[in-house]
C-alpha cells in the first residue's frame, strides 16, 4: 500500500468523524502553534532585554571612583578615590581587551533657552566615550576633538532634551545658556529609547559638551585636579567581558595604590553581565517545556483516535490480512495516518502560531501605547529554525502516537475478527 | 521460507494433484483458565478443482478448519499442504503472499470496507500484490463485470443491497485469480432468492476450474456439491462423494 494510499484513508478517516477529528486537531493545532508562538516570544524578549539593556553602548564595561574598603583601611581612612584624564590616557596604553576607552564629567545645571528654563544632566564627553555609546545623529555633528581641545563651548542635545529646551523654534546654530554660559547647539541626537541600565538620565534627556569644558566650567571644588565621572570601555568581545573588566580593574587598582582585589575601591559594572544574570534560559526553558506539554497532550490525542480507530476497524483489518496484506502493510498504514494527521494538525499550528507572532509582532497591538512602553514590549522574532524545531517536535510525536495504535493493529488475529459469532 | 519461495515453490508444483491436504491436524485455543480444542487429528485431501462442501452444527469446528485452510491461523498439530507448499513451513510474509494470491475468500458478513467503493474493495488484493493502479482497476472492473456489477463500481457497500454486497465480496476473492476459494456461509446472510444467486456465481467459478470449498450449516446448501464433508466435535464424521 503506497504512501498516498495510507494519506487518502487519513483524510477518510478525519472526515468520518468530524467532531473526533475537530478534538484532535485543536489539542495538535494548539500545540504547535503554542509552540512556535512561545519561542518567539522568548527570542522576541531575549532582543528586547538585549537591546534594552545595551542602549547606553555595547559590550559596555563601566567605573566610578570608589572608596577603599574597611577589609583594607580603617575607618577613618577610608578615603573617596577619584579618576582624571591620566588614568584615562594609561588604561588607553595598557588594556588589551577593549578597543576604546572614553571618559565622561556629569553634572546638572540649569539650561535656558528664549525664556524656557530647566534642570537638565549635563555630560563632558570626548570622541571615544560618544563613539563608545554609539548613538546616531538626528542632524548636525558631535563633539569634535578639535571642540575638546580649543575648548569650544558647543552642545549635542539628546532627543527628548530637545523637544523640551529647544521646542519648535530652536535649531542647529541656536544659543542654549548653561549655568549662565552661553554654547551654540551643533547636533541633535536621534531617539535612543527606555535604557534599562543608566548611569543617570537616559541619554534622550541629556546635554553634550566638550569635556575640556565641562571640567573648567564645573570643576570639582574640593580637590586640586581634573575629576571625570565616569570611566568606560567597550570591549573587543562580549564573551570576554569579565576579562575585560579584570583587566580594567588592574590598570586602575594600581595607579590608585589600592589592592587588586578592593571592589570597592574600583567598582565596575557591564550590562551585559547584569543581562546575563537574568533567568532568561530558565524562562526559554519554561515556555518550551509548556509548549511542549500542550503539544504532548495533542499526541495523546492521536493516541486515544488512533487506538478508537484500530478497535473500530478490526474487522477491516483482519479482511486485509485475509486479502493478502503483511502485517507490515498493516502497521504502516496505521504510522502513516498517524503521520498524516500529525502533519495535518502540525501545518494548521504553524500557520497559526507564525500568524499569532507575526500579528503580535505588528504594529496593530503597539498603537494606543507610548514609545517609552513600545520599547520595552517584545517583539516576537520567528525564524526557520523555530518553525523547524516546532515541525520535527510535530512529526516525531505524530510518530511516536501512531505507533502503538499501528503496532497494535498490526498484531490483530484475523481468523478472530472474520468469525461471525 | 520467504514469500517469492513460496511462490515459485507454489508455481512449481501446479502440477501436484491435491489442492489441499492436511495431515492429524488438531487445532487448541485456551480459552480463560481452559482449553478449547476446536479440531481432532483431521486427516483431508481435496484434489484440485473439486467442489467441497463443509457441514456441521455451530461449535463443530467447521469455521476453524477454514482458518486453517485459508492460512488465517496455523495447526497446533499436523501438517498442512496448499498446492504442495509445507505451510508450517512458511514465514508470516509467505503466508500473506499464499492467502493474497492463492487463496479467494467469501465471508458470511461479507467484510467489505465500508469506506472504499466497491471497485477499490475489489481491487485490495490486487493493492497489496503491488499490481499498478490503472491495471488494478481494469482488473477489478472484470471481476464485478463477472458477477454483473460493473455498474455498482461507484458505489460504497451501504448504498448497495445484501446480495450485491455478497457478489462484490466474491469478486474480490476472484480478482486474484485464486486457485481456491473459500466460502463461509456465503448465503448466511441472505434470502433464499439472493443464496441462490450467489451459489450459482460459485458453482459457475468451480465449473471454470477453481476448487471451491463452502462451509455451512445448512443442509440444502451443503447438499448441492458433490462431495460432502460433516464435521462434528472437531472429527470429520463422514466424507461422501456422489457422482456429478
Amino acid at each position: 500500500m503506497s504512501v498516498l494510499e495510507s494519506l487518502r484513508e487519513a483524510l477518510r478517516l478525519l472526515l468520518a468523524q468530524p467532531l473526533r477529528s475537530f478534538l484532535t486537531l485543536f489539542g495538535l493545532v494548539w500545540g504547535t502553534a503554542a509552540l512556535i508562538f512561545l519561542l518567539s516570544w522568548g527570542e522576541g524578549l531575549q532582543t528586547m532585554l538585549d537591546t534594552a539593556f545595551q542602549r547606553a553602548g555595547k559590550n559596555l564595561v563601566q567605573t566610578w571612583p570608589g572608596r577603599i574598603s574597611e577589609d583594607y583601611s580603617p575607618a577613618v581612612d577610608r578615603r573617596w578615590l577619584w579618576y582624571t584624564p591620566e588614568d584615562v590616557a594609561a588604561l588607553r596604553a595598557r588594556v588589551r581587551e577593549s578597543d576604546l576607552v572614553g571618559a565622561e564629567a556629569r553634572t546638572h545645571a540649569p539650561a535656558a533657552f528664549r525664556g524656557r528654563a530647566l534642570s537638565v544632566e549635563v555630560r563632558g564627553v570626548e570622541p571615544e566615550s560618544q563613539a563608545i555609546r554609539d548613538v546616531p545623529l538626528a542632524s548636525g555633528r558631535l563633539i569634535s576633538r578639535e571642540d575638546v581641545e580649543h575648548r569650544r563651548r558647543v552642545l549635542v542635545l539628546g532627543q527628548r532634551a530637545r523637544e523640551r529646551l529647544l521646542g519648535a523654534e530652536g535649531r542647529l546654530g541656536s544659543w542654549v545658556r548653561l549655568d549662565g554660559t552661553p554654547f551654540q547647539v551643533v547636533g541633535v541626537l536621534d531617539r535612543v529609547g527606555t535604557q534599562l541600565s543608566r548611569d543617570g538620565a537616559e541619554i534622550d534627556d541629556q546635554l553634550w559638551v566638550p569635556l575640556s569644558v565641562h571640567l573648567a566650567l564645573w570643576p570639582n571644588p574640593w580637590i586640586d585636579e581634573q575629576m571625570l565621572s565616569t570611566i568606560f570601555a567597550r570591549a573587543k568581545d562580549r564573551k570576554r567581558i569579565a576579562e575585560a573588566k579584570r583587566e580594567l580593574r588592574w590598570v586602575l587598582a594600581d595607579r590608585l595604590g589600592v589592592p587588586f582585589d578592593d571592589e570597592e575601591a574600583v567598582p565596575i559594572f557591564s550590562p551585559v553581565e547584569m543581562l546575563d544574570r537574568l533567568p532568561l534560559d530558565q524562562q526559554n526553558g519554561l515556555y518550551l517545556l509548556i509548549a511542549l506539554t500542550t503539544l504532548l497532550v495533542g499526541g495523546i490525542g492521536i493516541l486515544a483516535m488512533m487506538l478508537d480507530s484500530v478497535q473500530e476497524r478490526r474487522a477491516e483489518i483482519g479482511a486485509r490480512l485475509a486479502l493478502g496484506a503483511r502485517r507490515r502493510d498493516v502497521l504502516l498504514q496505521f504510522l502513516w495516518e498517524g503521520v498524516a494527521i500529525g502533519v495535518l494538525g502540525g501545518a494548521l499550528g504553524v500557520l497559526f502560531g507564525a500568524g499569532g507572532a507575526l500579528l503580535l509582532g505588528s504594529q496593530v497591538f503597539r498603537s494606543g501605547i507610548s514609545q517609552a512602553q513600545r520599547d520595552l514590549v517584545p517583539v516576537p522574532e520567528l525564524s526557520l529554525a523555530i518553525v523547524l524545531v516546532a515541525v520535527l517536535a510535530m512529526a516525531g510525536l505524530a510518530v511516536v502516537a501512531g505507533l502503538v495504535p499501528a503496532w497494535r493493529a498490526a498484531r490483530i488475529d484475523p481468523a478472530e475478527t472474520l468469525r461471525v459469532e | 521460507m520467504t514469500a517469492s519461495e513460496v511462490f515459485r515453490e507454489s508455481q512449481a508444483r501446479v502440477v501436484t494433484k491435491s489442492a489441499v491436504r492436511l495431515a492429524q491436524v488438531h487445532k487448541k485455543y485456551s480459552m480463560g483458565s481452559g482449553e478449547v480444542h476446536a479440531l481432532r487429528g483431521i486427516d483431508l485431501e481435496i484434489a484440485r478443482g473439486e467442489y467441497v462442501s463443509v457441514m456441521g452444527p455451530s461449535g463443530s469446528g467447521k469455521s476453524t478448519l477454514l482458518e486453517i485452510l485459508g492460512c488465517l491461523s496455523r495447526p497446533s498439530e499436523g501438517r498442512y499442504w496448499l498446492h504442495g507448499v509445507a505451510v508450517d513451513e512458511v514465514d508470516a510474509d509467505g503466508l500473506a503472499k499464499l492467502r493474497g494470491e492463492a487463496i479467494g475468500f467469501v465471508f458470511q458478513a461479507f467484510n467489505l470496507l465500508p469506506r472504499l467503493t466497491l471497485l477499490e474493495n475489489v481491487a485490495l488484493p490486487l493493492l497489496y500484490r503491488g499490481v499498478p493502479r490503472r491495471t488494478r482497476h481494469e482488473r477489478a472492473l472484470g471481476a464485478l463485470a463477472r458477477v454483473s456489477l460493473e455498474h455498482r463500481a461507484a458505489h460504497r457497500p451501504g448504498e448497495v443491497s445484501g446480495g450485491e454486497r455478497q457478489r462484490a465480496a466474491i469478486a474480490r476473492a476472484l480478482v486474484n485469480r485464486p486457485s481456491l476459494l473459500l466460502a463461509d456461509e456465503p448465503t448466511g446472510n441472505l434470502d433464499s432468492a439472493h443464496g441462490l444467486e450467489i451459489l450459482a456465481l460459485l458453482e459457475g467459478i468451480h465449473a471454470d476450474g477453481a476448487t471451491v470449498l463452502i462451509v455451512t450449516h445448512d443442509a440444502s446448501i451443503g447438499a448441492r456439491p458433490p462431495r460432502r464433508i460433516a464435521i462434528r466435535d472437531g472429527e470429520i464424521e463422514s466424507d461422501a462423494s456422489s457422482a456429478t
